[in-house]
């Protein structure tokens, strides 16, 4: 008995082998992968280009996850409708998208890669730390692009450590700075509580607030308390913080139920201070609104890109077309519910930039071209902030101005209070 | 059939066999291309890991739902240790033994709680490890987490990379399989099957539950470890999000669906692992979700008994059209339920169904 | 002290949304013999279904109570047409179903509503109220007494009535059960749908807190497993206070414990089963079990 099992076993795995050596055919590696136009590089042809997401489509970050898709492809998609784009050696190129979903899963992440680098000219756009780190040095070692990516980790933006690579987002730190700053420059004494998420999301924005507000006597931090991102409540965190009485609340926070139920938790302990949230988590719509944030003295956040949802651009020609591309190619009909879908449109643009300048369609032409745009301001860009990939050290948006939401929309702000 | 059968049933034509897997996988990673091999190397990361949740599972019938804690764990100390430049081998022995210990000292206290509770204190290891992971930053790196090339061919093999790291998933992996399969065919497999089985008789048997409880979930950790060991030399990166609690779930899954007590069921619920999100995002990247869920349901409908019943499956249906004898068609019902338990149908039969759920309904009322 | 007071409160206002889930694993659990993963899965579509409703005119109670009948029906079907082939089967296997049946529902809501946050409608106003000194709002206490209404529900059917008797000797022994007569096939439909209209109130308790998303349910569904295993499988006033105590316990081991804090305090329920696994393996309100050999 035991013995015919072994038989089996053995038997199995041969002729699995034998399957496999036969279906691999003819061996040996060709080093040379490139297709379409001589010289050229992988994913691009004289009439095409490849661009390769991976980013979450499912799981707990596919809200946002989306949007980086959709951004993109509704700006490309307009693109293409309107011919394609014209590069610098004078070819019109369409150009193409290859998005996959990587569940914010690093190892999910590292195999799209794997997968998408043999026919994609360079890798764009995915949301995520860990998901982006996880190709970070094989992207390097292939000499594919990883450009224009969606985390604010400093290290994707330093070009020593990461020569193929270029945040877009501005850094978590620059956010937290510039909140900083405008609080310190207040004059008056305020102290201040801190929430954020317990990962390099939270740390980032705590320490450019810390910068911002550096020598600053007259602000004092009372407390600092961390969250995870997977609870499900931040109760007991607001209400320890709300037995501070501190009158400013900086609030790190990523996840949008929690960012609403902490503006109404406050509410109900009588807790009124202003507040602080990041970028991604101060949609009027989606989180101010049923966080009734109007309670409060004043909600403040940081932001480079036009809010569709804000009546101040519901006439904006940026915000109607953005709209309307978003609908009509990226299959997205609702209003974006995160920022990330303008951010990825403007990724389209600033892509858009590089390819009209580089010369020859080779990847090494293309980072040189996209490291050269300065000034570049683009579409749905708020006035004050631009693209500027020139700076070492610094994604390519690293401008950000601070507003603050006055119960429909945000205005841009030059002063607290 | 038979002919097939008589034929590899003699020695020398099943040592001819074997030569020749050894020669095809020496050969197979210098003539496939850098995907297939990355993708061949992967599979066979979470082979092993299924493969240490089959011992535990499968095997002994113990639910555990932390086995990718295990595999983090060793992917950390993998890391950690290439990163500090110690030797290779103490890197793997390390990788190895650290989650071992843990799990060693987690069963030690588990075993002596029944079923369900098991698998609560065993769903704590993933839930609890992430932020535990973030809190030892010194050594993880944190949220950020930690890369490593340590895996990188060295030059005077001329290698590619993928072709090295596939070279490291087959030697440790091969070994790995290789003792798993003696040791779930010998004295020790038998034991597993009993507690499986039926606790009090192992009992009465003078087998102890406990003590062989704590040895399959050890041995699981331990390869769960050697599979954290292989996951840092192909995948090169690590982060807390790798054993967040939705990877153990789908492992338990990818168990189920290659074949429990299965050793090629753990091989192919590796291949389930990696390739299903790949098949899914190749028809619908915005659809992954749905697709899994209902592929999963579908290989479960179609073969409760996993991957590794297909062959069995096919040969009775292909008799049953062949010979439409209605006596055979009656007998089919009374089957046991489960085909799966075939693969380990050398071992006293175990999970027989029938005898099983009484008892464990009756723990449960 | 005030601090102290309000931590409970919250907590007992966060073990409501463990509890709620909890009480339909229980069901499925006693009516059938199997844990359902996918449970939280189901709650959410119903939570969807409901919110569609709403969005279509409809008012609120009338499209939860809609939901709630549909459920029953959709949970009575998954039972016969799906789970019915792996009942007799590996319990392993009847498990990974599950699983799959929540990735696929997942998947399905992902799908028709996208993975965005949507705003739920509450039953109950969130006003705020004050309760020895600590401030409640009236959505938390609304919460609360529905699942202690529900609880009470539960406990009555399984303890004092003859469907409740009859669905747990099916789940117990289904032979000897179709042996003394009973619908064998009928009850463990019964028993799917009620577990699955049971998750349809949970769901339109909890959306409007943790907002409408696909995977809304899956950290509290971890939360309401422990509840389960802590407070006995058998026991629906167990499980509610065991989630309960989960909640509150969690509160104040991470502002009071210094080692635990918020991060680790995901702990708390799991070091809380282990002690009291080791002293009483039923739970805390189990029935003990004699097994027969």
């Amino acid at each position: 008995m035991k013995r015919k099992k072994n038989v089996r076993l053995t038997g199995a795995i041969a002729l699995i082998s034998a399957v496999a050596v036969s279906l691999t055919g003819c061996g040996g590696r060709d080093d040379d992968s490139s297709g379409g136009a001589r010289g050229a590089s992988t994913g691009i042809t004289d009439t095409t280009v490849t661009l390769g997401v991976t980013t979450p489509l499912s799981g707990a970050t596919a809200g946002p996850g989306t949007c980086t898709v959709a951004g993109l492809k509704a700006y490309f998609g307009a693109v293409n409708a309107k011919g394609g784009v014209k590069f610098g050696d004078g070819k019109t190129r369409k150009v193409e998208i290859k998005a996959q979903d990587d569940a914010y899963d690093p190892q999910k992440a590292k195999s799209n890669y794997d997968q998408l680098k043999g026919s994609v000219f360079a890798m764009t756009s995915g949301l995520g730390t860990p998901t982006n780190r996880a190709y970070r040095e094989a992207a390097i070692a292939d000499k594919v692009p990883q450009v224009l990516v969606m985390t604010g980790d400093p290290i994707f933006s330093d070009t020593k450590e990461s020569p193929e690579q270029l945040g877009f987002v501005p850094t978590y730190v620059n956010e937290g700075e510039a909140f900083g700053k405008l609080l310190a420059a207040s004059g008056q004494d305020h102290k201040v509580a801190i929430l954020s998420q317990n990962d390099d999301y939270g740390q980032g924005y705590v320490e450019g607030f810390k910068k911002g507000v550096e020598g600053a006597s007259n602000i004092s931090i009372v407390k600092e308390l961390t969250y995870e991102a997977t609870d499900t409540s931040v109760d007991a965190q607001i209400t320890q913080l709300a037995g501070t009485h501190a009158d400013v609340v900086f609030n790190a926070m990523s996840i949008t139920p929690l960012a609403i139920a902490s503006l109404q938790k406050a509410q109900q302990l009588n807790w009124k201070p202003s507040w602080f949230l990041p970028s991604n988590t101060s949609s009027p719509k989606a989180i101010l609104e049923p966080g009734k944030a109007m309670a409060y003295p004043g909600v403040y956040s940081v932001s480079f890109a036009k809010a569709p949802q804000s009546p101040a651009f519901a006439g904006d020609e940026d915000v109607k077309t953005f709209l309307s591309d978003l609908k009509q190619y990226a299959d997205y009909p609702d209003m974006p519910a995160f920022p990330h879908c303008m951010w990825s449109y403007m990724v389209g643009a600033t892509l858009d930039q590089a390819f009209q300048k580089m010369k020859e369609p080779t990847r090494e032409g293309f980072m040189k071209s996209l490291r050269d745009i300065k000034d570049f301001t683009a579409p749905l860009m708020l006035e004050g902030t631009s693209v500027d990939t020139t700076v070492d050290g610094q994604p390519a948006v690293s401008s950000v101005v601070v507003q603050k939401y006055n119960g429909t929309g945000y205005a841009t702000v030059e002063n607290f209070g | 059939m038979s002919l097939a059968t008589g034929l590899l049933s003699r020695a020398w034509v099943r040592w001819a066999i074997t030569a020749v897997v050894v020669v095809v996988l020496f050969v197979l990673p210098l003539q496939l291309d850098e995907y297939t091999n990355q993708n061949l190397a992967r599979i066979g990361v979470f082979a092993v890991a299924v493969l240490g949740l089959n011992v535990v599972m499968g095997y002994t019938g113990q639910v555990s739902l932390g086995q990718i804690f295990f595999v983090g764990a060793g992917a950390y100390v993998t890391g950690y240790g290439a990163s500090h430049d110690w030797n290779i081998v103490l890197v793997f022995v390390a990788s190895v033994l650290v989650p071992g210990v843990i799990g060693l000292l987690v069963a030690l206290a588990a075993a002596r709680l029944g079923g369900l509770a098991i698998a609560m204190v065993t769903i704590a290891l993933p839930i609890v490890g992430v932020p535990f992971a973030k809190r030892l930053s010194d050594f993880t790196g944190g949220s950020q987490g930690m890369s490593s090339a340590f895996s990188n061919a060295p030059g005077w093999t001329g290698l590619y990379n993928d072709q090295w790291q596939l070279y490291i998933v087959l030697v440790v992996g091969g070994a790995v399989f290789l003792l798993i399969r003696n040791l779930v065919r010998g004295k020790y497999g038998r034991a597993f099957a009993i507690v499986k089985d039926n606790e009090a008789v192992a009992a009465s048997m003078g087998i102890s539950p406990y003590r062989y409880k704590v040895l399959a979930f050890t041995v699981a950790s331990l390869i769960g470890g050697a599979s954290g060991f292989l996951y840092m030399a192909v995948i090169q990166f690590t982060s807390p999000e790798t054993m967040s609690f939705g990877h153990s779930i789908t492992l338990l899954a990818s168990m189920v669906i290659g074949g429990a007590a299965s050793i090629l069921g753990s091989l192919l619920g590796g291949a389930y692992y990696v390739l299903v999100p790949q098949w899914s995002n190749d028809i619908d990247p915005n659809l992954t979700e749905l697709l899994q869920g209902a592929l999963l349901l579908l290989t479960l409908l179609l073969l409760p008994g996993g991957l590794a019943t297909l062959p069995r499956v096919l040969a009775r249906t292909l008799r049953r059209t062949r010979t439409p004898d209605p006596s055979e068609r009656r007998q089919t019902p009374s089957a046991p339920p489960a085909p799966g338990r075939a693969s380990v149908e050398e071992t006293p039969t175990v999970g027989g169904i029938p005898a099983q759920s009484p008892t464990e309904r009756q723990e449960q009322a | 002290m005030g601090q102290f007071i309000q931590l409970v409160v919250d907590g007992l206002s966060n073990g409501s949304i463990y509890a709620v889930l909890a009480l339909a694993i229980v069901l499925v659990n006693q009516a059938t013999g199997m844990i359902n993963f996918a449970q939280g899965g189901m709650a959410v579509l119903s939570a969807y279904v409901t919110w569609r409703l709403v969005e279509a005119g409809l008012p609120l109670i009338v499209a939860i109570l809609l939901a709630v009948l549909a459920s029953f029906i959709v949970g009575g079907l998954l039972e016969r047409f799906l789970m019915r082939r792996f009942e007799r089967g590996d319990p392993d296997t009847a498990v990974v179903v599950t699983i799959g049946l929540l990735t696929l529902i997942t998947g399905v809501c992902g799908w028709l509503w996208t993975y965005n946050n949507q705003q739920f409608p509450s039953l109950f106003p969130l006003h705020t109220v004050r309760i020895f000194g600590a401030a409640v709002s009236v959505r938390s206490i609304g919460t609360f007494l529905a699942i202690v209404a529900i609880m009470l529900v539960v406990q009555a059917l399984f303890l004092g009535t003859k469907l409740g008797l009859a669905l747990r000797a099916v789940a117990i022994n289904p032979e000897s059960a179709a042996f003394s007569g009973l619908p064998v096939g009928r009850l463990l439909m019964a028993g799917w749908g009620l577990a699955a209209a049971l998750g349809a109130v949970a769901g339109a308790l909890v959306a409007p807190q943790l907002t409408l998303t696909p995977g809304m349910m899956d950290t509290a569904l971890v939360y309401a497993l422990a509840a389960v295993i802590l407070g006995g499988l058998s026991s629906p006033v167990g499980v509610v206070c065991a989630a309960w105590l989960i909640g509150v316990l969690e509160n104040l081991a991470a502002v009071y414990v210094h080692f635990i804090g918020y991060d680790l305090k995901v702990a708390v329920p799991f070091i809380l089963i282990f002690v009291v696994l080791i002293v009483r393996p039923q739970g805390l309100f189990g029935r003990k079990v004699v097994v027969r050999v």
